[in-house]
């Protein structure tokens, strides 16, 4: 860890480094095809950057406002992979899919490469001194008619921005597409003031989530999906319970052991049931009391179409649970009466005891309007009033729905600028581009919560000639004069950070500034104990009347998606190719509808199907989902950006556009449409998924929580539930397998792990996995696995090493449809299938257990992915090695691995770079490896902890302990191939047979 | 596409040529018989291009640096014990010296101006490199000298010191000249200890 | 022949009479080898066009990689495997015709053998291109093949596709030492009645052959054992081919009955080729009095045997995989017959099992336009057997992985090129090479009384 390079080197001089240390695009050839190689050396040698060597810098994550501490790694001067800083109190050394994608927003092939301005409708590019003149021209001429739109930067910049637009008289705006405004409004109401609350979802006993989908988008995913893990990971034989309650099964439903799906917009009824439950039981505020006094089960059973006993169950677990959490507010079940739904779920937690333990107030840094604001200045901007208008990381052109007519306002405005690094849709129709720096190549900070301040520092030369926005608003103040000048006097924008840290080290009561400011670079930021204030009831008025979603056949719901977020992630090919977690589908939009309504609808999959709303239609492939509604259709957002580069312009349709924009403080993201057949038509979706079903093959396992409580084994618990036995029992197999022991203790002599010899194994443990694949993203930069597109996708030929495999269980004959994710990589079989066939060796097994793959000696005849079971081998049917990478997207591949050509196999190998790093620097310190001091770029990401790698062989080793539980269980035991991979069960945390009669899921089906 | 067709065939013709190689290993193999007089002082040596190895932008003398000055290898290559790749000194390691040391006969005058030159532009010299691996195969430095001692870098470089211009010692872009050494040292033949 | 096969052992049904005279046989013979017609040269050149078209396409895989055939993982083998399986069963019935009826002293082989054989030859020469086509790197496919090297690198003996390259290797080599050592004595015959570059051709063919006692002894000698020698690779090779998939643990693949089953189709499929070239052949070369009724009753029975040991089995394959009780077979053979892909399924088995057993009837053997329609039918059945047997893969171990098989273009014109270099080859041996074996002809021919003793023992 170090400070970021201060002397100069420019991109091509670091191109032609990393030529020089052997790294950049190796691209496998035969034998020797270079051509003649360079070796230019540095002009001053940087004194942190040792070729061959990796150098971390501590930055935070700026792909969603829930900023993440992040630690860069660097080699030879270019940032190659994102991991989470262990420092950072929110990511904990873990990083989501979204976070680690950001690289691909760094070498992005279609970034602004330099300050461009529109002359005739034609981009032309400029030199930064005539954009400074340009924009110190019309915005000192602006005056009060200047708005600067910030999305969710939030610090120093934002005050420097709000400077520099009150110096003329304007405003700041500040908006982001899903910021929780309802929350807010709600909060206001009910305690009385307008900031965001933080939750512990790692103390909850009990987690109740109406709509809120916290393992996605909603609030901060990564640090809620660790707590998740902490409360509802089985341990120590017990589990916390979650419930979730909403019109269609997304990520977090799926996570979830009972998944309610009430009438739409009737969840506000639901919530108050299970508060008057809470209330029955603990008394509370006498306005609580009245507020929530009619909603007896049978009231809310009567409203929401639920069963009776379900609301009656689950209000009493909820009463009987402490310390419980309920959350609301997720934009997927965001309806026009989304405050008033917040607003419940206020007074549950009040009622409940939660606010103080669960729900902490105070720790919000900054209250805003959001939604309202920027209606506001729509509203200007259609008025004339507005002469000058900056964008920064704010793309409302798309991410508001065209109904709210933003495009056709924004072309009023005189003077329009854009500090995007992608030309998106609101930059598109600006008149001046100003590319800001990327987070990693710029100072900047961010305080995402009291108590938390995040720095970000330059980890690396800017790939183009971008300059920080802040830099430009300094110079452009100063050019103006007057207010300006005086409101924004720096030298530049990083004496402005320092200064703002200086006021913060005076705050922290920190002695020495320097130490502190090295101290921060060095762990990314500063850390201290959010403070929890105390907040009392202010009004108890919730208005429980389901929303009013128009007179549509079908409720539709336009929902985020983990990866793609509000569209700022369809830019980044590992994120439009990582499949959709929970349909498994990629590079394109999808219309969910249930089986039975497909049924009547007489649509199967792919078949194109057009909704029509009051504000707009829409058409897309069907995709049949169990986990929705019958009277329900959803499309997920992000698709169908106009502009935003090459991997995102002109790929399906924006949700949004069937919504309606009215006033209020949130925007509802849920609506009414007709849905009608398009004869005739037809896309095929480019899922990564065959058979949605495991056909009973013991896949994906999962046992109830009194089972894994009682320490069952898997066969026992199949027993328990009357299942039949596993096939592996029979008097044959079992001989088999003895046969096979004394043959395999032979082998053993013959050399396989003998010794000193390591044997590297991976734990999977389901009862954590999300299915959220941040692993899978992981193992995307590790291993420089191409992003193959849509087209290969449909041939099924993506080539991610880790994939997530999603089964659907039940659904059928009155059973809960429930969702079981599996991570699926090489297995590293002691007895591997795919070795034997290989007729020239390049797939073996090494004495460290791990199942060698030599791309250079491989022919491919590709017998070893027929013979392997598990089927996690991955071929190179073209020079995805070509295509996959386009300038400057090459300088994220990893030098330490083999970028592999057309007609060679792959596969995942353990990271065996990672292992021979960690290898030597042992070796040269004359040590063993140390559990733990290195492991896997898939195990490093993962947010819950699900995977562990380590030495099977020591008996300390953390793998090896878990290896050992009774959940633990091989995928396909009875091949008996002695898979190095060991599955821990899934546990489902069910309720009680007895109670669990007439399934409020049913119902809805 | 051309490119391809010519990966292909020139991956068969490198194919063909270790099969050659294999043949004539040992005797690439062979020690490399000095370059230069043996003499601690170097004798000057006129660059008429009758040299072995690739004409280097300046004509850069490992044996006066290394044989008449004594200059051990990881002063420039400085990073070759600690990590797998060696380190190319940067022009202000040469510098160091050369801000002071203009050359003693017109040969070297005229190639440490050439330094100079460019030093003053900002513009790095570009080398030729004489020494690489295919890029699938990965060679940790650092593991090698701590193993090998002293005599290291010779083994696989032959004697840099008395070549007035680098070349190619050993064949070492054939993996028998690898395999042999590991037999000899009796150290891991396991494919992937390189090749991942 | 030393052993003459005119003492006929009993139960042999009796060789039709044969009216003509030796010098009429090596008229009719040498008569095949008269100038081309049209419609010949118009079958030279479309085969050479199909051949190019393939040879086009191959090359433009070659460059642009194998994605543009029409591989759906986990289906890792397609078309390409398929018609190597195809082409290298085809090969089999020659080897079966010369080699083991010879030793079983089966009178019927005689008019045949020698274009089977060929047909042999040139299945082989088109299977081998397969595995070089299919494999992802094709300019490095010599990898394959054991050779000492700096690396200290040997080839993988353990794996399937090793026992390949020298089943298929040694099976060329010796079926082709076959061809050419039987032609020996024929090709000498007709040397004196050509010129040109013929003359020159069979003069070096015929390796000095003068017809000598001396000759005729050691070379019926050799005959015999080089016979003896190819009978047991009748046997081996299509094991060995069938082990490529029966050593794998692919449902569907994973089957102790696969040797046995894969040698017998190869035999139907190379009776069904042999048919199919034949029948139109004869007439093409006006030797219809040589190759007769009863030749092609023979054949039609050696189908049906052959058929019928396929029908059981397809039915044994069924039956263990319910009887197994195991999941994974099971379900393959499910989707085998009512999958997506039934129709692949049901096409092998009427093509196959059913049609074949319409050969209980003399009257249909007997005939031959019935017979091509056979012909054809099994040449569908079998290339759809290996087909259904490579989509095994299809639907394996894990349900996510599942897809279908979808072949491209690439994959059809490859096959076609395929089929072009076969028949280019077939059409060539044709022209110019007796396509019956005079010799043995002769042999049944009853000989002159007065001149009888100057034919000796034999001849």
């Amino acid at each position: 860890m170090s400070e970021s390079p201060q002397q100069p080197m420019n991109r091509r001089r670091f191109l032609t480094v990393v030529g020089a240390s052997g790294a950049g695009a190796a691209v496998l050839s035969g034998c020797s095809t270079e051509k003649v190689q360079k070796l230019v050396p540095y002009l001053v040698q940087s004194e942190d950057q040792i070729p061959g060597l990796a150098t971390y810098y501590a930055s935070t994550c700026t792909e969603c406002a829930a900023s993440c501490g992040v630690h860069v790694r660097t080699r030879e001067g270019r940032a190659i992979k994102l991991e989470g800083n262990p420092d950072n109190p929110i990511s904990r050394g873990r990083l989501c899919a979204r976070g680690q994608a950001g690289l691909q927003g760094l070498y992005n092939p279609d970034r602004v490469r330099t300050p461009m301005r529109k002359e005739g409708g034609a981009w032309k590019a400029i030199t930064w001194d005539e954009a400074i003149k340009l924009l110190a021209e019309r915005f000192g001429a602006a005056g009060a008619g200047l708005r600067i739109v910030a999305g969710q930067a939030r610090g120093t910049l934002t005050g420097l921005m709000n400077r520099v637009a009150q110096a003329q008289g304007g405003a700041l705006v500040r908006w982001e597409a899903f910021d929780r405004d309802a929350e807010r409004a709600a909060n206001q109401r009910t305690f009385g003031r307008g900031d965001l609350a933080t939750y512990e979802f790692g103390e909850a006993r009990y987690i109740l989530s109406v709509g809120a989908d916290f393992l996605e988008t909603w609030g901060s995913p990564l640090e809620q999906a660790r707590g998740f893990a902490q409360s509802h990971g089985f341990r120590d034989g017990a589990m916390a319970r979650h419930v979730y309650v909403g019109p269609r099964m997304n990520l977090t439903a799926m996570n979830a052991d009972e998944w309610l799906a009430p009438r739409p917009g009737t969840e506000v009824a639901f919530v108050l049931g299970v508060a008057h439950a809470v209330v029955a039981r603990r008394g509370g505020d006498p306005r609580l009391q009245a507020a929530v006094a009619t909603f007896t089960p049978g009231a809310v059973a009567q409203a929401t179409g639920l069963a009776a006993a379900d609301i009656e169950r689950v209000a009493g677990e909820f009463a009987a649970a402490a310390p419980s959490l309920a959350v609301a507010g997720g934009i997927g079940a965001q309806y026009p009466n989304a405050v008033e739904l917040c607003a419940a779920v206020n007074l549950l937690n009040l009622a409940a005891g939660n606010i103080g333990t669960t729900v902490r107030f105070g720790a919000d840094p900054d209250a805003r309007e959001g939604y309202a604001a920027i209606r506001r200045l729509q509203e200007e901007m259609a008025g004339g009033a507005v002469t000058a208008v900056l964008f920064h990381e704010a793309n409302p052109v798309y991410a508001l729905p065209a109904s709210a007519r933003f495009g056709e306002a924004l072309a009023k405005v005189p003077f329009k600028v854009s500090t995007a690094l992608v030309l998106d849709e609101t930059a598109a129709q600006c008149d001046l581009l100003i590319p800001n720096h990327h987070a990693l190549e710029r100072w900047d900070d961010a305080a995402p919560r009291a108590g938390t301040f995040a720095l970000m520092q330059p980890v690396m030369q800017p790939v183009f000639t971008t300059m920080h926005t802040g830099d430009v608003l300094l110079k452009v103040a100063q050019a103006i004069g007057g207010a300006s000048a005086a409101a924004a006097s720096a030298p530049s924008f990083e004496a402005l950070v320092r200064a703002t840290w200086q006021q913060l080290a005076a705050a922290q009561k920190a002695g020495d500034f320097e130490a502190f400011w090295r101290a921060a670079l060095q762990r990314g930021g500063h850390y201290a104990a959010a403070p929890v204030q105390p907040v009392s009831l202010a009004s108890a008025q919730v208005d429980a009347t389901p929303a009013a979603l128009g007179d549509g056949e079908f409720v539709f719901t336009a929902y985020p998606t983990s990866m793609l977020h509000d569209g700022r992630g369809t830019n980044r090919p590992w994120l439009v190719e990582n499949a959709d977690p929970v349909t498994k589908v990629t590079w394109h939009h999808w219309v969910e509808v249930s089986p039975a309504t497909a049924k009547r609808l007489d649509v199967r999959e792919g078949e194109i199907v057009r909704l029509a709303s009051a504000a707009g239609t829409l058409e897309g492939p069907v995709y049949v989902f169990p986990g929705i509604r019958d009277d329900v259709v959803a499309v997920p957002l992000g698709w169908g950006h106009t502009e935003y580069g090459r991997y995102a312009a002109g790929r399906g349709a924006n949700a949004l556009d069937l919504l309606a924009a009215p006033a209020g403080p949130a925007l509802p993201y849920v609506t009414t449409v007709g849905v009608t057949k398009v004869r005739n038509a037809f896309r095929a979706l480019a899922k990564t998924e065959g058979n949605p079903r495991q056909l009973g093959r013991h896949i994906a396992e999962a046992m109830p929580l009194e089972h894994a409580a009682a320490g069952y084994t898997i066969k026992q618990s199949w027993e328990k539930l009357g299942n039949p036995e596993h096939e592996v029992n029979t008097e044959a197999e079992l001989q088999a397998i003895e046969g096979f022991e004394e043959a395999f203790a032979a082998a053993r002599e013959l050399g396989n792990y003998a010794g000193e010899q390591p044997m590297w194994g991976l734990a999977v443990d389901l009862a954590k996995c999300t299915g959220c694949s941040a692993c899978v993203t992981a193992c995307y930069a590790e291993n420089n696995i191409p992003v193959v597109g849509e087209e290969e996708v449909l041939r099924g030929r993506e080539m991610t090493w880790i994939r997530i495999e999603r089964y659907w269980e039940g659904g059928t004959d009155g059973q809960p449809v429930e969702g079981r994710v599996v991570p699926m990589m090489c297995q590293h079989c002691d007895a591997a299938p795919c070795e034997p066939v290989c007729p020239v060796y390049a797939a073996y097994h090494t004495p460290d257990g791990l199942n060698g793959q030599v791309y250079n000696r491989c022919v491919g005849t590709r017998y070893c992915a027929n013979n392997c079971p598990y089927k996690v081998r991955y071929f190179n049917w073209k020079a995805y090695n070509w295509q996959a990478f386009p300038e400057p997207l090459d300088l994220q591949l990893n030098p330490d691995v083999t970028v592999r050509a057309r007609g060679v196999m792959e596969k995942c190998t353990f990271c065996v770079q990672r292992i021979r790093e960690a290898q030597h620097r042992a070796k040269l310190e004359g040590r063993p490896l140390r559990d733990g001091e290195f492991t896997v770029a898939c195990a490093q990401a993962c947010p819950s902890d699900a995977l562990v790698f380590g030495d099977m062989h020591d008996p300390e080793s953390r793998v090896r302990s878990l290896k050992q539980s009774p959940r633990g269980y091989h995928v396909l035991e009875l091949l008996n191939v002695r898979p190095a991979v060991t599955y821990l069960a899934k546990v489902n945390h069910r309720p009680a047979p007895a109670a669990a009669a007439g399934h409020g899921a049913e119902e809805s089906h | 596409m051309r490119r391809v067709a010519l990966g292909g065939t020139l991956a068969i013709v490198a194919g063909v040529a270790v099969l050659v190689a294999a043949g004539s290993r040992t005797e690439a193999a062979a020690p490399q018989q000095a370059t230069a007089p043996a003499t601690p002082v170097a004798v000057p040596w006129p660059d008429e291009g009758t040299l072995k190895g690739p004409k280097q932008p300046i004509y850069f003398r490992h044996d006066v640096h290394a044989t008449q000055y004594q200059i051990q290898c990881q002063y420039c290559h400085y990073s070759v014990a600690v990590a797998s790749e060696p380190g190319i000194p940067s022009m202000q390691t040469c510098m160091g010296c050369h801000l002071v040391i203009g050359g003693s006969d017109t040969t070297s005058k005229v190639e440490i101006k050439k330094l100079r030159d460019a030093w003053n532009a900002k513009q790095p010299v570009e080398w030729v490199r004489v020494h690489y691996l295919a890029r699938h195969a990965h060679f940790p430095h650092q593991r090698h000298v701590a193993k090998l001692g002293p005599n290291a870098c010779a083994t696989c470089h032959g004697e840099v010191q008395r070549m007035p211009q680098v070349f190619q010692a050993n064949n070492i872009r054939n993996m028998g000249w690898c395999i042999s050494c590991h037999l000899e040292h009796g150290v891991s033949r396991d494919c992937t200890v390189c090749h991942y | 022949m030393a052993t003459s096969i005119v003492d006929l052992p009993t139960g042999h049904t009796p060789y039709p009479p044969i009216t003509q005279t030796h010098a009429d046989v090596t008229r009719d013979v040498v008569g095949t080898l008269s100038p081309p017609g049209k419609g010949y040269l118009a079958l030279l050149a479309a085969a050479v066009a199909c051949f190019v078209i393939g040879a086009a396409t191959f090359l433009f895989m070659v460059f642009k990689g194998l994605g543009y055939a029409g591989y759906q993982p986990p289906i890792f083998w397609s078309v390409f495997i398929t018609t190597f399986v195809f082409w290298v069963g085809i090969g089999h019935a020659g080897t079966l015709i010369s080699a083991i009826l010879y030793l079983f002293r089966s009178p019927w082989r005689t008019a045949v053998y020698r274009s089977t054989e060929a047909m042999t030859v040139f299945a082989v020469m088109t299977a081998g291109l397969f595995p070089i086509i299919h494999i992802g790197r094709q300019w490095i496919f010599y990898w394959l093949l054991p050779y000492p090297n700096a690396r200290y690198l040997w080839p993988n003996f353990k794996s399937p596709l090793m026992w390949d390259v020298f089943a298929i290797g040694t099976y060329l080599t010796v079926s082709s030492c076959f061809l050419i050592f039987g032609l020996v004595p024929d090709v000498a015959a007709i040397r004196d009645k050509v010129t040109g570059w013929r003359k020159w051709l069979y003069t070096r063919l015929a390796f000095g052959w003068q017809g000598t006692d001396n000759q005729w002894r050691h070379y019926s000698r050799a005959y015999l054992y080089l016979a003896a020698l190819c009978a047991p690779l009748v046997l081996s090779v299509h094991s060995v081919v069938s082990w490529d998939f029966a050593s794998s643990l692919i449902p569907g693949w994973h089957g102790t009955i696969f040797a046995p089953y894969f040698v017998a189709g190869a035999i139907y499929s190379g009776i069904g080729m042999v048919l199919t070239l034949l029948i139109p052949l004869r007439k093409a070369l006006k030797i219809e009095h040589m190759i007769t009724e009863y030749h092609f009753d023979n054949m039609a029975k050696l189908t049906l045997l052959t058929g019928t040991i396929l029908f059981y089995a397809y039915g044994m394959e069924y039956f263990v995989a319910w009887y197994s009780g195991n999941t994974f077979e099971q379900t393959t053979f499910w989707r085998r017959a009512f999958g997506p892909e039934w129709w692949g399924g049901w096409t092998m088995i009427v093509c196959n099992a059913f049609v074949s057993q319409l050969l209980w009837f003399r009257k249909i053997r007997t005939n031959l336009t019935a017979l091509f329609v056979i012909s054809i039918f099994i040449n569908l059945g079998m290339w759809f057997e290996r087909w259904v047997i490579i989509q095994s893969l299809s639907n394996d171990f894990i349900p996510y992985a599942w897809d279908s098989m979808n072949p491209t273009w690439v994959d059809w014109f490859i096959f076609l090129g395929s089929c072009g270099w076969f028949s280019m080859w077939f059409l060539l041996f044709a022209k110019n090479f007796p396509i019956v074996a005079i010799q043995e002809i002769k042999e049944f021919i009853p000989m002159p009384r007065k001149s009888g003793a100057a034919h000796g023992g034999h001849h």
